[in-house]
């Protein structure tokens, strides 16, 4: 389960970002027409009531204190925007959504669960690193294509030292100790992005997850420039592509589930945490730019509307 | 035919490991000679590149694994004795096969500066050497295949280790080892010591010296240079990194 981004990674930007006051407006039970229409969540003050959803779209109940919560949150000049992305194919998207579900549920998390208890922790974690320090050609390429140069010298630093004092990339001996070396976790959609192509739209790939028309370039990119491609014939990737799935989904298990437990619609609390990640990342990676560090956010009709 | 045991280095007699204990991963080079005989002695020679991963702690203790590439020369492996045989090419050469290399080191210090330490490494070569071997027998030309097989060797030391100024550490002593392999033709030629039975090589010399320097770069990077002699010198140097 290639993802564009990865779900497991997603699921966790998704746990973190959800906090007791945030609320997803959207009702798992309405219709894939009125899911369209997102309404904006609330972020309640710490120790305040978050608004209570009736089960009507776009309809909460009466708070005494809610004209004070949104003066608050109108007000709060470090409120994080809103970032959403449209949704025209939400149909496809929900039955891909429970595609994917089902798959977690009856095949990955099943075999991922009998991995994690077999292997340990440590080793699971060295093959991830093992499967990141490969991707280098990805990443170092993107910082390049990004004009982020000192990004593409750290990312072939630390290639160096991960494969050579890493051995061959299952330690991160660059991300440690005296060397510190960040991760220039980049790729072709984001490159895009800083390039001033918007989103597009929502698509959830079956396997390979949340992506849009934007980001799914990256599908071929990743492809073309992983090493792991070329590893053997063709058939070797059939091994190879399963197993970092399983690897990465067994650092994961139950992070899904408690998103699930958290959310009243996933598909919807992934949609629009996706839609966020993608944004803070490409105007994260803008700040490092040489060269579109003064580009705005893209806030084009094609891409993520930020809201205030 | 003669075998190749690349060792490789022995390192400093103290574990460059955190105290708490930790990992630490070398990359290193070495350029080995020795004199291997079995009625006749024979010069080798191997370049061996290799990672280490190595775990230690207290100070005290360290075990380490080790896989690493080397080529094998031996010089005038196929030289005939016999007055019909004449070989074209008279030395063995095969490139790059894998080594691997398990070890173990202990270390007393006395001080702050001084110390004693001992160590035991053991190498085996995963895979085969083999080269053609081309001559004239008889006035007929031939061709033989020449096979070097099951090389394995095992080295035991002691060492003593100072500390100087800028935790550089300088270490001596002496080792004494033992190396084996096989070598077989695939057809016995008249002349050429290694017929077309096994023939098991072994080490001239059992025992030799080491000594060395391992100096810290910065940020958890150490240099190590360090020499062995025994019937030849052998060089290398390696560089680690302490998590």
């Amino acid at each position: 389960m290639r993802h564009c981004i990865p779900l497991m990674t997603l699921i966790l930007l998704i746990a973190a970002g959800l906090t007791p006051g945030y609320g997803l407006a959207s009702d798992p039970q309405q219709s894939p027409e009125n899911s369209l229409s997102v309404q904006q969540p609330t972020r309640a003050k710490a120790g305040s009531v978050p608004a209570h959803n009736t089960g009507k779209p776009g309809i909460t109940d009466k708070d005494p204190y809610s004209d004070e919560q949104n003066l608050d949150y109108d007000d709060d000049p470090f409120a994080e925007p809103k970032v959403t992305i449209a949704d025209p194919l939400e149909p496809f998207n929900r039955i891909s959504y429970q595609f994917n579900d089902k798959l977690y549920y009856w095949a990955v998390k099943p075999v991922a669960t009998v991995y994690k208890w077999i292997v340990p922790e440590p080793a699971r974690i060295s093959v991830k690193q093992f499967y990141f320090n490969a991707k280098f050609p990805i990443r170092f390429i993107n910082c390049l294509l990004q004009a982020d140069f000192s990004g593409a010298g750290i990312e072939f630093g630390r290639f160096t030292i991960n494969t050579i004092w890493g051995i061959g990339g299952l330690l991160d001996p660059a991300a440690g100790g005296e060397i510190k070396l960040a991760k220039q976790d980049t790729d072709f959609g984001q490159t895009l992005g800083m390039y001033g192509v918007g989103h597009g739209f929502y698509i959830l790939w079956p396997v390979l997850g949340p992506s849009s028309p934007r980001d799914s370039v990256d599908i071929a990119g990743e492809y073309l420039l992983d090493p792991l491609s070329y590893f053997g014939p063709w058939y070797t990737g059939i091994g190879i592509r399963p197993f970092k799935i399983i690897n990465n989904a067994s650092l994961v298990i139950g992070e899904y589930e408690s998103l699930q437990e958290a959310a009243l619609d996933p598909y919807v609390a992934i949609r629009d945490a996706y839609a966020q990640y993608r944004a803070k990342a490409i105007k994260a990676r803008k700040a490092r730019s040489l060269i579109f560090k003064d580009v705005g956010t893209d806030d084009s009709p094609a891409g993520p509307s930020v809201k205030k | 035919m003669a075998p190749s045991a690349v060792g490789g280095m022995f390192g400093p007699p103290q574990t460059v490991s955190r105290e708490s204990g930790g990992l630490n991963t070398t990359i290193g080079y070495w350029y080995y000679e020795d004199t291997y005989k079995n009625d006749t002695s024979h010069p080798i020679r191997q370049h061996h590149v290799y990672s280490q991963v190595s775990y230690g702690s207290k100070n005290i203790w360290e075990i380490y694994g080790r896989i690493g590439v080397s080529d094998l020369k031996i010089f005038d492996a196929s030289k005939s004795t016999h007055i019909y045989t004449t070989t074209i090419k008279d030395h063995f050469e095969e490139n790059w096969k894998f080594v691997g290399t398990l070890g173990a080191k202990g270390f007393v210090a006395f001080n702050s500066i001084f110390g004693i330490g001992a160590f035991v490494q053991a190498s085996y070569n995963f895979s085969n050497y083999t080269d053609n071997l081309v001559g004239i027998y008889h006035s007929t030309p031939f061709t033989d295949d020449l096979k070097v097989k099951n090389l394995w060797n095992v080295n035991f030391g002691i060492g003593a280790q100072a500390t100087v100024p800028y935790g550089i550490k300088l270490y001596a002593g002496p080792f004494i080892y033992y190396a084996e392999a096989d070598a077989q033709l695939a057809c016995g030629i008249p002349g050429i010591q290694s017929g077309d039975q096994r023939i098991a090589w072994k080490n001239k010399s059992i025992i030799g010296g080491y000594f060395g320097v391992d100096i810290p770069l910065a940020k958890g990077f150490r240099l190590n240079i360090e020499g062995q002699y025994t019937d030849r010198f052998s060089i290398g140097s390696a560089i680690t990194y302490t998590y």
